[in-house]
């Protein structure tokens, strides 16, 4: 009766959404507080059925109920109950059952946040909300039931895809990458409602930008264990290989940077409102199409589900919402064309809006990138590939120039900067960078992406570091207090523009990470018998021997492991494998990862007799690769900073009237402002 | 130190750093070796049964056996351009992991020169405009200029 | 007419190209590669079966060919059109030479496959390094080749043989042979 009772949920939750979707739009236009109110139930409804029906899976997948062909094609009886759990979303009609709970989820989340406020705004972003939530549920009523039934039943099934059962860190990965995904709806929902009710004004702004940044901390957290997950388990020895998949990823990332960026130009000078309801609408439409590009099959990647017959569904999604907001946009464009205000050549608004066009960009390349064989199919018949090298060309100068204007950005004021004063905070960086592309030079790095990464990331990282540093001695200076107490308070009641930094900070370190382990990584492959060894950047690894034996907590699969000792930089021993699945044809590698702060010894096992005990080992030498893991929490830490919601007012017993900087809005004015005040005087001046 | 010595500095540095670099570029750079044209080429060309990946990141059967051919054609002293023809002539263009067809580098390329041209003229235009209105370059202080200095200020007091 | 209205031309003009191009996607394989070797002679080689007799390329001459990369662990594309291959033997006999090559494969896993699935009349080449895969340019198995009489390759099935491709196929080879021959 189970499944019944989930797929019941799922066809309940699309009335209710369907509900909730007609009765925002009645409400908000007859202005009936009744009707809005139980269009907010049918919401909280819609998320307690999908998790109804996301349970009743979960259940069905540790009971290895096989009448269900979600779980007979993606369980088996040996299955270890964390990874039954996790197939949740491991497979198609799994993951779009996961999707519509956080989905649902955050639309409960933003509609009881604001139950009392945004009376203009909340009803049209909640019908929005509603109308994606009921699509995902229509998709899951008709086309990707999860919970279709299957005879004759089968008394044992193949069990996960191998590759997802081979790490925990497919626990963590999917659901930050679609909490990001789904999270992303919520400032497209508040981005239509703005549009329809004319109201682009600093309200929608604030909530847009703080229902941005919490959807890009998961993202940009997604993305990282994507990366980590790939490094760890398919064994090649990278973690980003321009798949499509990663870069369905990426492209909402890109808009969604962008739109954080702008967002400031745009409440500092109230401007740029076409340009950030663009932001909004273009990033979740690249969600969209991310979804339909790695799940219909039009394009291969290391996990793209099996061809289905949602594809068309999805298709027809994308046609509709960027018809529909495209059409919004443009029949609102000549109420908001006016509002535009340029910046002065030479200030920290130019600095953003160039930052929007690099992302932008680098958002048009990547796109460019994964849909070009498709074009050139359709136009010539002629297939072509778009990879790696293509990719990193186009990209890695774009990259640098954003790079370059990171720490530009803050050393020029907002208004329009005086020479002396950009000239005066850009000095000691631009020595700092000199100074480490001079190391790099000096240890024999002559590949020109690493050097300017590492010499532009020291000029930002100066600049940041010199920001901190004029703030706290200034207020150190005004207010007694010692430095490290003045560091934190001028942090903490900056919480935006500190976080920022340290987010900043943190993609630094990632890209020295990333260019650096990408071209300066050494490796040697080699075929040994026992008591052999090979030798990998001063490393010497010696074959030990072959051990082959069921895994502990799933029998069905045979591991088969080299046992290697190693001695160089890092010394002791390691096991390399290869896992048989019964799901899998083709072996599985479990690389072995020997991590230092330096480097990472990283060694596969290709191939293996076991008559002989002979064994092909291919062992990199990754340098900085945990840099780029340790820089992507850097980052997250300063963007949850930058979030974190200011409680001074009820906790801090602050010696004087407590200001307030928060998170949100324009603060509230408590002093007449001075009108001497020119743009360009910086805080610190002042 | 005093911060207007900085920049003298800095400029000094960045001459020093770009003679250093000519220094470095002009030295006579050792021919590549054998194993880094072949591993060049080896990035540069797909792994036909892996999805994506090129032949040098994979550890596919058919990677290591074209891996093997790309050794044995340098080996037998065939250019890199005739290595990389020998699999285009099997698999065509599709085994190549970077277009070759010039549009598909200059479009990305226009494209940006084109957003950031737009910028420019949008700034500058509105410069003139303020300018010929008889008004400061510079755009107008507002009350949000004002609330921003107040905001940061009080930050610093706070 | 009124200019400020064709601004509404933006919204086609990015959502019926994009939508097309998603539409043309459907179905498409992107490993399905159009083969180089169509109307040109099929490449040379000599290899061993499974059962240790060789086989060159010459001697395949003067027959039409099926030339079928395959493994045991491609399931189950590899298992249905095992089954029409099967049939094929049985129809057209001796007329048609066809010829398994096994793909990234054990022979343990090639005997195991026969034994479960039935075992083939026809000879399955081994191509350990898999040198003939490449000069074939496959891209994964299954793939099928047709090669008329005279050596030159005809056609390239990327997937699972269907019986309607193999009599279609089959047929005109083995029309075209026949003309010459009478």
């Amino acid at each position: 009766m189970l499944p019944e009772l989930g797929h019941a949920a799922i066809v309940v939750g699309l009335a209710l959404s369907a509900y909730a979707t007609i009765a925002f739009v009645l409400g908000a236009r007859r202005g009936d507080r009744a009707v809005l109110a139980s269009a907010r139930r049918a919401i909280y409804a819609s998320f307690g059925l999908a998790a109804l029906a996301a349970v009743t899976m979960v259940v069905l997948l540790l009971t290895h109920d096989f009448s269900v062909l979600y779980v007979a094609r993606n369980n088996a009886t040996t299955t270890p109950p964390f990874f039954s759990v996790i197939s949740l979303w491991a497979a198609l009609e799994g993951s779009i059952l996961f999707w519509t709970l956080l989905l649902t989820g955050w639309a409960s989340l933003v509609i009881w946040r604001h139950r009392a406020g945004h009376v203009a705004l909340l009803p049209w972003a909640g019908a929005t909300l509603a109308a994606i939530s009921a699509f995902f549920f229509a998709v899951m009523t008709w086309p990707g039931n999860p919970f279709t039934r299957v005879t004759p039943v089968a008394t044992e099934g193949p069990g996960p895809n191998a590759l997802l059962q081979n790490h925990p860190f497919m626990g963590l990965h999917p659901p930050l990458l679609y909490l990001g995904y789904t999270g992303l709806a919520v400032p497209f929902a508040f981005g239509i409602a703005a549009l329809i009710t004319r109201r682009t004004d600093e309200e929608w702004l604030g909530i847009v930008r703080r229902w941005t940044l919490l959807p890009w901390i998961f993202l940009t957290l997604g993305i990282t264990a994507g990366a980590w997950w790939s490094y760890a388990v398919l064994g090649w020895g990278g973690y980003w290989a321009w798949d499509p998949v990663e870069n369905a990823a990426l492209l909402p990332w890109l808009t969604a940077t962008a739109f954080i960026h702008s967002s400031m130009v745009a409440e500092r000078r109230g401007s740029l409102r076409i340009w950030t309801s663009a932001l909004v609408i273009a990033t979740f439409c690249l969600t969209l199409l991310g979804t339909f590009l790695t799940r219909s099959g039009v394009i291969a990647s290391v996990h793209s589900f099996t061809q289905s017959s949602i594809g068309p569904w999805f298709l027809a999604a994308i046609a509709v919402a960027l018809t529909g907001s495209l059409g919004l946009l443009v029949w609102r464009l000549p109420a908001l064309v006016g509002s535009e205000r340029p910046a002065a050549p030479v200030s920290r608004e130019s600095a953003f809006l160039l930052n929007n066009v690099l992302f932008l960009g680098i958002t048009f390349a990547v796109l460019f990138g994964t849909l070009y064989p498709l074009a050139v199919e359709a136009l010539s018949g002629d297939t072509v590939s778009v990879g790696a090298p293509w990719f990193d060309r186009v990209n890695a100068p774009l990259f640098l120039l954003l790079l370059f204007l990171m720490g530009v950005g803050p050393a020029l004021p907002w208004g329009a900067a005086s020479w002396r004063s950009v000239r005066d905070r850009l000095g000691l960086p631009i020595v700092a960078g000199v100074a480490g592309v001079v190391a790099g030079l000096a240890i024999g790095m002559r590949d020109a992406a690493p050097l300017a990464t590492i010499g532009l990331a020291l000029f930002v990282v100066a600049i940041l570091g010199d920001e901190l540093l004029r703030g706290t001695s200034s207020r150190a200076r005004t207010r007694g207090e010692p430095a490290p107490a003045a560091a934190w308070r001028l942090a903490t009641r900056n919480r935006r523009r500190y976080g920022g930094y340290l987010v900043h900070a943190g993609i630094c370190v990632m890209a020295v990470a990333i260019s650096v382990s990408a071209t300066q990584g050494q490796d040697a492959t080699a075929t040994l018998r026992p008591g052999q060894n090979m030798r990998v950047a001063g490393y010497t690894l010696t074959y030990q021997r072959l051990v082959q034996e069921p895994l502990r907590d799933d029998p069905q699969v045979i591991e088969t492991r080299a046992e290697v000792g190693i001695s160089g930089r890092q010394t002791g021993s390691l096991a390399t494998a290869l896992r048989s699945y019964p799901s899998s044809s083709t072996p599985i590698a479990t690389p072995s990862v020997q991590t230092s702060l330096g480097e990472d010894l990283y060694v596969t096992l290709l191939s293996y007799d076991p008559a002989t005990s002979t064994v092909t080992l291919h062992a990199l030498v990754n340098p900085l690769v945990v840099w780029i893991w340790l820089g992507g929490g850097v980052v997250g830490i300063g963007a949850i900073f930058a979030i974190w919601p200011d409680r001074r007012r009820a906790t801090a017993p602050a010696p004087a009237p407590v200001p307030v900087a928060s998170a949100g809005a324009t603060p509230p004015r408590r002093e007449p402002i001075p009108e001497t005040a020119a743009p360009s005087v910086r805080a610190e001046e002042a | 130190m005093p911060r207007t010595y900085a920049f003298p500095l800095a400029l000094g540095a960045l001459l020093a750093l770009a003679g250093l670099l000519v220094v470095v570029a002009l030295r006579p750079a050792s021919a590549p070796s054998r194993e880094e044209v072949a591993r060049q080429i080896a990035g540069d060309l797909r792994c036909p049964d892996c999805q994506g990946l090129s032949v040098a990141d994979s550890n596919s059967g058919s990677a290591v056996e074209i891996r093997r051919q790309i050794e044995e054609q340098l080996t037998a002293g065939r250019s890199p351009d005739e290595v990389r023809q020998s699999f285009v002539d099997r698999y065509g263009e599709w085994i190549l992991l970077s277009p070759t067809a010039p549009l598909a580098w200059l479009l990305p390329a226009l494209v940006l020169l084109a957003a950031v041209g737009a910028l420019t003229v949008w700034i500058w235009r509105a410069r003139r405009t303020r300018e010929r209105a008889g008004g400061s370059a510079d755009p107008p202080v507002t009350e949000l200029d004002r609330a921003r200095v107040r905001e940061e200020a009080e930050a610093l007091d706070a | 007419m009124n200019v400020r209205a064709l601004r509404w031309l933006l919204v086609p003009l990015v959502v019926v190209p994009l939508v097309l191009l998603l539409l043309h996607g459907f179905g498409r394989d992107p490993q399905a590669i159009p083969s180089r070797l169509i109307g040109k002679p099929m490449p040379e080689f000599r290899l061993v079966t499974l059962d240790g007799r060789t086989v060159t390329s010459a001697e395949l001459r003067g027959k039409p060919v099926l030339l079928n990369f395959w493994a045991s662990w491609c399931i189950p594309a590899c298992v249905d059109e095992h089954a029409v291959m099967l049939e094929a033997a049985r129809s057209y006999g001796s007329a048609v030479q066809i010829v398994g090559v096994l793909y990234q494969d054990t022979p343990d896993g090639a005997r195991t496959f026969g034994a479960r699935y039935g075992e083939p009349s026809w000879p399955t080449l081994l191509d350990p390094d898999g040198r003939l895969a490449l000069d074939f340019g496959v891209t994964g198995p299954p793939e099928s080749y047709f090669v008329d009489a005279r050596g030159i390759v005809r056609y390239k099935q990327f997937g699972p043989l269907t019986a309607a491709v193999v009599s279609d196929q089959l047929g005109r080879l083995l029309g075209a042979a026949g003309g010459r021959g009478s």
